[in-house]
């Protein structure tokens, strides 16, 4: 099993994942403040049923530490797109799914830099 | 609740949870045990997930608090060629002589023994003089990202299972007076490779 891209995948479908529950969920011209607040939470509610489905298959540290990053930082950012009322779903979910990636990219690179180290 | 009863509740779901943990894992825990030999305690032994990267041909006492956790053990130790024994044991109060190990092998344990300096003090007591402590742990991240991450996860961990992911487990290998000999890491700075040595007196 090639761990590396299973590892970038887990990123990027977490990330579009979480933007799109929390895109469904925050309801247009909330208060920006308030709906990145409840996008936060949001995130990281699923951050948790993510880990009890991705954790048993994939590591439970290789899968927490990338999705905890992920899940709250999307959840405010795609709370605070869902608020605004004029940024289409899509563009919410593929930023959730660019911002997933690039977090996993550089714990991955983080990684070899650790692993060199020892 | 006692804390056996937890892991007697937990056996049952327990290879499920670490099959991921075991296929990412396997290679770099078979390359810190190629150093076991002797006369081994392995502490913690769980289902016994971990006989299956031991080399063969060692003489291993395995301990655990659960019996439910043992019985599913005694089934992979049957595929083993060599000696393996289980005992029940709790790692704080080990049943055994003073230097009667050449080395001990512990694997995720330490993040869930209550005292754990306390608990590596009773393995250096165990272990000869020049015997080796061969730990495969996660401990807490230096990086100040991932540790805010674990502290976080740790307060949900050490309330369901009572383990604890903000763990300096080097430093406390250190406390109990052991010299380590190295210390790799294998994900991030969390996962680590830990060797320590019983200096003799």
């Amino acid at each position: 099993m090639n761990f590396k891209v299973i590892d970038l995948l887990i990123g990027t479908c977490s990330g579009a994942i979480i933007a799109f529950a929390v895109s469904q969920i925050i309801p247009a011209h909330w208060n920006m403040f308030l709906a990145m607040a409840v996008g936060g939470v949001i995130g990281m509610v699923l951050k948790f049923m993510l880990l009890i489905l991705l954790a048993p298959f994939f590591g439970a540290f290789e899968v927490m530490i990338p999705v905890s990053l992920i899940a709250m930082m999307v959840g405010m950012l795609s709370g605070m797109g869902a608020a605004q009322g004029s940024v289409p779903v899509e563009c919410i979910v593929a930023v959730g799914g660019v911002l997933g990636f690039t977090v996993a990219l550089l714990i991955y690179f983080s990684n070899k830099k650790l692993l060199r180290s020892t | 609740m006692a804390k056996h009863k937890n892991y007697d509740g937990l056996a049952r779901v327990f290879d499920f949870f670490r099959q991921g943990d075991m296929r990412r894992w396997g290679d770099a825990q078979k390359n810190l045990f190629q150093r076991m030999q002797g006369k081994v305690l392995h502490i913690g032994v769980g289902t016994g997930m971990e006989v299956i990267n031991f080399p063969p041909g060692l003489d291993i006492t395995g301990i655990d608090l659960s019996p439910q956790m043992l019985k599913r053990a005694l089934l992979r130790a049957e595929q083993y060629q060599g000696k393996i024994r289980f005992c029940l044991m709790n790692s704080e109060s080990l049943a055994f002589p003073d230097n009667t190990f050449d080395t001990i092998v512990t694997v995720c344990v330490f993040c869930t023994v209550t005292h754990p300096v306390a608990g590596l003090q009773e393995c250096r007591r165990v272990l000869k003089p020049g015997g080796k402590l061969l730990m495969f742990e996660h401990v807490m991240s230096k990086n100040l990202v991932y540790g805010l991450s674990l502290k976080f996860m740790s307060l949900f961990t050490e309330a369901l299972e009572g383990t604890h992911l903000d763990r300096d487990t080097v430093a406390n290998v250190r406390k109990a007076g052991f010299k380590v000999q190295s210390e790799q890491n294998v994900y991030l700075d969390i996962v680590k490779a830990i060797e320590g040595v019983k200096q003799p007196v």
